[in-house]
């Protein structure tokens, strides 16, 4: 048996994703090899959290990208990054 | 007499135990996590929050079965009564004990000197834990008095390594200071004493039983009995198994090793499945062998480990009649018996051999440890991140 310190389990990875005319994800960069275009925007959702210690405002997009793979974006309204997360 | 284990974590670092049911709220905490604030029923979530440095450790209920039938085992050899009564506590019987020890000063003495050598026993195996449970005094406390709850309740109020004793005549006046904490009770009944304004047994003895009963019912004419101290629960002892023998007496006088061995494994088999084995360990194995010409042949072997495994029982020799016969016993827990006297233990010893298999098939298999236990941290925040996290797994 041996003590550990926690590792959190998904946790969001940046991403670069380039934005359509009306603002939606359009393509996500991974690295200089890996963009994916996104084939379908689902649902979007905000979350205001923790406003009274460290805001996190992130604004969520669901997004199905080219292949069938299903991932979480969210972009950082603070710092205007982008993240990617696998769907729950 | 009642003895109380408490496991006081003598760590640097703030060190928690996971409980081992939910895997969700902590069990044990060390005493610098408890200073940061972190107490024992505490979510991870809380827990982190107050101490982020908080270390967790997966519990491992096998050892501690393990540890506690072997001080069970100790407590035997000082009197011949003891009940195990859960894990960390067991109840010894000393009446009679008097004219062997003396006065209850002495037996209390005795039983220390054997929980100590016990606990050097446990300090010997090297782990975390172990060692965090190993301190150079004795952890262990005892309390001494007529019954099991009085005895329970000065235990429980005893400092680790000491012992308290209630003389008979003071179980009164010693409980009525105690807190209702002390009282087996349920939370609803617990809440319904404080509202009432009743925070000791004291206060709670001082009012007439028939107000309790007409209150509690049939459980509060038993608390009031026990805060009166009008209870005096005598300790049960358990059962150790009588003798198992299984014998095979030849038609003909068999001199050929391979079918005496044989004879042999199928005596051990018909012995470890006689229903009086279950839930004990064999702890001594004789084979007897009675030879042409009215000679015998005896062979008694004292296993290291007792066990219940056939594979190591000893081989015998001789033979018109081939006897097993065990005659002590251990009680089991590091095997799987679907009828033993303590299932959970066995149940738990089981999943937990099932998992040892795996994880050395996987760490075979991907040349390293990459096993991890995933816990709720905080499963209703809105932030995914937040909700799960990994532990390192070595079962």
């Amino acid at each position: 048996m041996k003590a550990d310190r926690l590792r959190a389990l998904n946790v969001p990875q940046q991403v670069k994703v380039e934005l359509s005319e009306c603002g939606d994800p359009a393509f996500v960069k991974r690295g200089p090899e890996n963009v994916k275009r996104v084939e379908t925007v689902g649902e979007t959702w905000r979350v205001d959290d923790e406003w009274w210690r460290q805001p996190i405002v992130r604004r969520y997009v669901e997004v199905v990208l080219e292949g069938g793979g299903r991932v979480i974006l969210f972009q950082d309204q603070l710092s205007g990054e982008w993240f990617a997360q696998m769907p729950t | 007499m009642a003895r109380q284990g408490s496991s006081s974590l003598p760590l640097p670092f703030p060190l928690a135990l996971l409980s081992p049911d939910t895997g969700r709220r902590l069990w044990q905490v060390s005493p610098v996590a408890r200073r940061a604030g972190v107490k024992p029923g505490m979510t991870v979530s809380q827990a982190i929050g107050l101490c982020p440095t908080l270390k967790l450790c997966e519990p491992d209920p096998v050892h501690y079965d393990e540890q506690f039938s072997r001080l069970v085992a100790t407590l035997a050899t000082v009197s011949p009564v003891v009940e195990p009564a859960e894990l960390g506590r067991a109840y010894i019987g000393t009446d009679g004990l008097e004219g062997l020890f003396g006065a209850p000063e002495k037996i209390v003495e005795m039983i220390q000197c054997g929980v100590r050598n016990a606990e050097c026993g446990i300090a010997n195996e090297s782990s975390l834990v172990k060692s965090a449970l190993h301190t150079p005094h004795s952890t262990l406390r005892v309390g001494w008095a007529r019954g099991k709850f009085v005895s329970w309740v000065a235990a429980s109020r005893a400092k680790p390594g000491q012992a308290i004793i209630v003389f008979p005549g003071e179980e009164g006046e010693y409980l009525a200071a105690q807190s209702i904490a002390v009282l087996p009770l349920d939370p609803d009944t617990h809440r319904r004493l404080l509202q009432l304004g009743i925070r000791t047994l004291g206060a709670l003895a001082a009012l007439p039983e028939e107000a309790v009963v007409s209150q509690f019912g049939r459980a509060g004419r038993r608390m009031w009995r026990l805060a009166a101290g009008r209870i005096a629960e005598p300790v049960v002892g358990r059962v150790v198994p009588e003798p198992i023998v299984a014998a095979l007496t030849f038609y003909s006088p068999v001199g050929e090793r391979e079918l005496l061995a044989r004879t042999l494994d199928t005596l051990l088999d018909r012995a470890l499945k006689n229903p009086r084995r279950i839930g004990w360990r064999v702890h001594v194995v004789c084979v007897r062998a009675e030879l042409e010409h009215g000679a015998s042949w005896r062979a008694t072997a004292t296993l290291k480990d007792p066990t219940a495994d056939r594979e190591q029982s000893p081989p015998a020799g001789a033979v018109e009649r081939l006897a097993v016969e065990f005659t002590a016993f251990a009680p089991g827990t590091a095997e799987l018996q679907l009828f033993a006297r303590d299932a959970n233990a066995a149940a738990r010893a089981g999943r937990r051999h099932a998992l040892k298999s795996a994880v050395r098939e996987i760490e075979l298999r991907i040349k390293r440890p990459m096993l991890y236990h995933v816990i709720e941290v905080q499963p209703w925040s809105r932030l995914p991140e937040r909700r799960y996290a990994l532990i390192d797994y070595e079962p």
